[in-house]
């Protein structure tokens, strides 16, 4: 058991074995590491290098096959689906690679989506979002649908959702895979930004060779393995 | 956790809405479903107060008071006294019984004989009150030649026209009925025949007279005395309340035994019976294929949104939240198209039908059954029951389609509906 507060995420000895058609695939071998709060860490690796794998594992979006993994001091891996539910609520924003906003909810809706679930009073939640939109980049789009924003706007919408409850922290599965070049790059201003502006703690998957230069932290996955680990000037 | 509830239901709403098309096809089913339920049912509920009236009258109507005895031997011997008769007059008029009763008819009823030159045939003889009687069956109204008991007649008959030709009787012919009478002598009455019917049921037309109940009374010794107290309701919804009240009523009164028409006239009771329960597996089947229709377009839309259903959850709502979502979408469709075909089926039927369906093209005779005429014209019935009994039907189908593909938003593997076909 740890206790330390300053760590955003960690795992021991974590591994996911699928098995299909008597075949068994290990996605995430045996992958221990600590995320400090306040860390961009970029999850680099090929396509089928267990990425998407390990961050679900990270979200309590599945359940390890081996190993165990904490959200912040908390020991998630024996959650039930209930407590996991309620500790995605409370810790951790999701950007996924596309369609992540409820396409019957304006973008404003969307965002504050969150803090509606946690029940937080309306003013507040006014103040945070037009607070987030303006720094965003968005502002002004409140009331538009899903649908009528570009893919790059959508994305912001996103992650907007994903850090207006100052979560533990956020996981991204390749959110620029979907938008070109220089919608890509101000996505990822936006994070860095978001990091050192708010500590906002980022895990962000990504096969994009430009990309991987910007993270604090590079951790490249092998064939489910993390192969290396290192730290870097941001710059 | 109110405001979790609301939230959820407005995404339900708004997915309702988004998805009009699909929607629309839930709504047109259930739409149809219901409209047709209603009219049929209100067909069915017409029809079976069509029979329970003509058979209730014919017979001794929705509720009779008798000596207990008479039930299982219809012989003079068990009567009802004139005390026992005030009793029974003194129950009807309270209020909340006077209220549901719309004619009475006191009687005699006995087995004998009527013979003439021609021979004998064995009858059913039954003294009548001309006024009260003719108010009660309508078997004045099948008058065929001549005319009905009046008050003041003494030793007039009314006879069906089957009987009058075996017996060559015609209006105005005597005859001479024999029964037993109330000290079990056999004896004799002469009549005169004022008048023939044709109700169109064999039995009846073969077998069956009426005489003046003052006649009947003298002739078989039973001064101011009846076998049979006979009472028609304004509906037979009203029958078993009514039913308990009079029996409460006459509680105190030993010797009387109250019987409803379900008693007296199995065979009406169990051809209505049979007629709902045939009604009953025609709407289930109808309902079933509602319900599949809504299961299937709510499924659908199920299947097409499982990434949404995994960003919900990833949002950090709990599988009964995501689950009510669905469940709530399938509700508000359901029952406000449910309630949308009741009204459109109620205003329908009474729009173009109030005056009744004339369903007489169907039948080249008169059409008896369980021995009463049906009247070929339906006039639909509206009750609360029928209405309220819709409302569960519609709230259960609303429940029960909606379940599964409930359950199926419910179980959506997250981590699987995240992903994305490179
Ligand atoms: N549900 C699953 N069942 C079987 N194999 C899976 C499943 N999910 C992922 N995999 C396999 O696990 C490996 C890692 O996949 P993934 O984590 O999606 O990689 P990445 O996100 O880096 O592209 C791949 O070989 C993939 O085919
Ligand atoms: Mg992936």
């Amino acid at each position: 058991m740890t206790h330390n507060t300053d760590t955003s995420v960690k795992t021991e000895g974590v591994w996911k074995i699928f098995q299909t058609d008597g075949l068994s695939i290990e996605a995430v071998r045996d992958v221990s590491l600590v995320i400090g709060a306040g860390e961009f860490v970029v999850l680099a690796g090929p396509s089928g290098s267990g990425k998407t794998t390990l961050l679900n594992l990270l979200g309590g979006l599945s359940h390890p096959t081996k190993g165990r993994v904490w959200i912040a001091d908390t020991d998630i891996t024996d959650m039930s689906e209930r407590e996991l539910a309620r500790m995605r609520l409370e810790r951790i924003g999701f950007v996924f690679q596309a369609y992540n906003l409820l396409p019957v909810l304006s973008a404003k809706e969307n965002a504050e989506f969150p803090l509606l679930l946690r029940g937080v009073a309306e003013e507040e939640r006014e103040r945070l979002v037009s607070e987030l939109f303006e720094k965003i980049g968005i502002g002004g789009l409140e009331h538009r649908r899903p649908s009528k924003l570009s893919g790059g706007q959508q994305q912001r919408v996103a992650v907007a959702r994903a850090v207006i409850g100052k979560p533990a922290l956020v996981l991204a599965d390749e959110p620029t895979a979907n938008l070109d070049r220089e919608a890509s790059r101000a996505l990822l201003d936006l994070m860095v930004t978001l990091n050192r502006d708010l500590g906002v703690t980022f895990v962000f998957a990504t096969h994009d060779n430009e990309l991987m230069e910007r993270a604090g932290r590079l951790i490249h996955l092998v064939d489910g393995e993390i192969s290396s680990d290192n730290k870097q000037v941001l710059r | 956790m109110n405001g979790r509830v609301r939230l959820l239901t407005s995404l339900a709403w708004r997915n309702v809405r988004r998805q009009a098309r699909r929607s629309s096809l839930t709504a047109a089913a259930m739409i149809v479903g219901l409209a047709l339920l209603m009219f049929s049912r209100s067909l069915a509920e017409g029809a079976h107060e069509d029979w329970i009236d003509a058979g209730v009258r014919l017979g001794s109507g929705h509720i009779s008071v008798q000596s207990p005895e008479f039930r299982d031997r219809a012989t003079i011997e068990h009567r009802i006294s004139p005390r026992q008769i005030e009793q029974i007059q003194e129950a009807l008029s309270a209020d909340i019984i006077a209220a549901e009763v719309t004619a009475t008819a006191p009687r005699i009823t006995v087995r004998g004989l009527a013979s003439s030159a021609a021979g004998a045939r064995p009858v059913v003889i039954m003294g009548v009150d001309p006024e009260l009687e003719s108010a009660f069956s309508n078997l004045g109204d099948k008058l065929a030649e001549g005319r009905y008991l009046q008050p003041g007649d003494r030793l007039h008959a009314y006879i069906g026209t089957a009987l009058a030709s075996r017996l060559r009787l015609r209006l105005g012919s005597r005859l001479v009925l024999t029964a037993q009478d109330a000290d079990g002598e056999i004896t004799g009455q002469l009549a005169r025949v004022a008048g023939i019917f044709e109700s169109g049921i064999p039995t009846v037309d073969e077998g069956l007279i009426h005489i003046p109940l003052t006649t009947a009374q003298e002739w078989l010794a039973a001064e101011g005395e009846l076998t049979t107290f006979a009472i028609v309701l304004r509906s037979s919804k009203s029958v078993a309340s009514t039913f308990e009240s009079i029996v409460s009523r006459l509680a105190n009164s030993s010797g009387l035994s109250v019987l409803s028409w379900h008693e007296t006239m199995p065979e009406l009771d169990g051809a209505v019976r049979v007629d709902d329960f045939g009604d009953m597996i025609f709407h289930g089947i109808l309902l079933s294929i509602v319900a599949l229709a809504i299961v299937n377009t709510v499924l659908m839309s199920v299947l097409y949104r499982v990434r949404e259903f995994g960003v919900l959850r990833a949002l950090g709502l709990s599988q009964v939240q995501t689950g009510s979502v669905v469940f709530i979408e399938g509700l508000i469709l359901t029952i406000s198209s449910g309630f949308a075909g009741m009204i459109l089926g109620i205003s329908l039927t009474m729009l173009f039908f109030h005056d009744g369906l004339d369903f007489s093209f169907l039948f080249d005779s008169e059409l008896t059954m369980a021995g009463i005429v049906i009247d070929p014209i339906i006039i639909p019935t509206f009750t609360t029951s029928l209405i309220l009994n819709s409302v569960a039907f519609i709230t259960l189908i609303g429940v029960l389609s909606s379940f599964y593909p409930a359950l199926h938003a419910a179980r959506v593997d997250i981590a699987e509906s995240m992903k994305f076909e490179a």
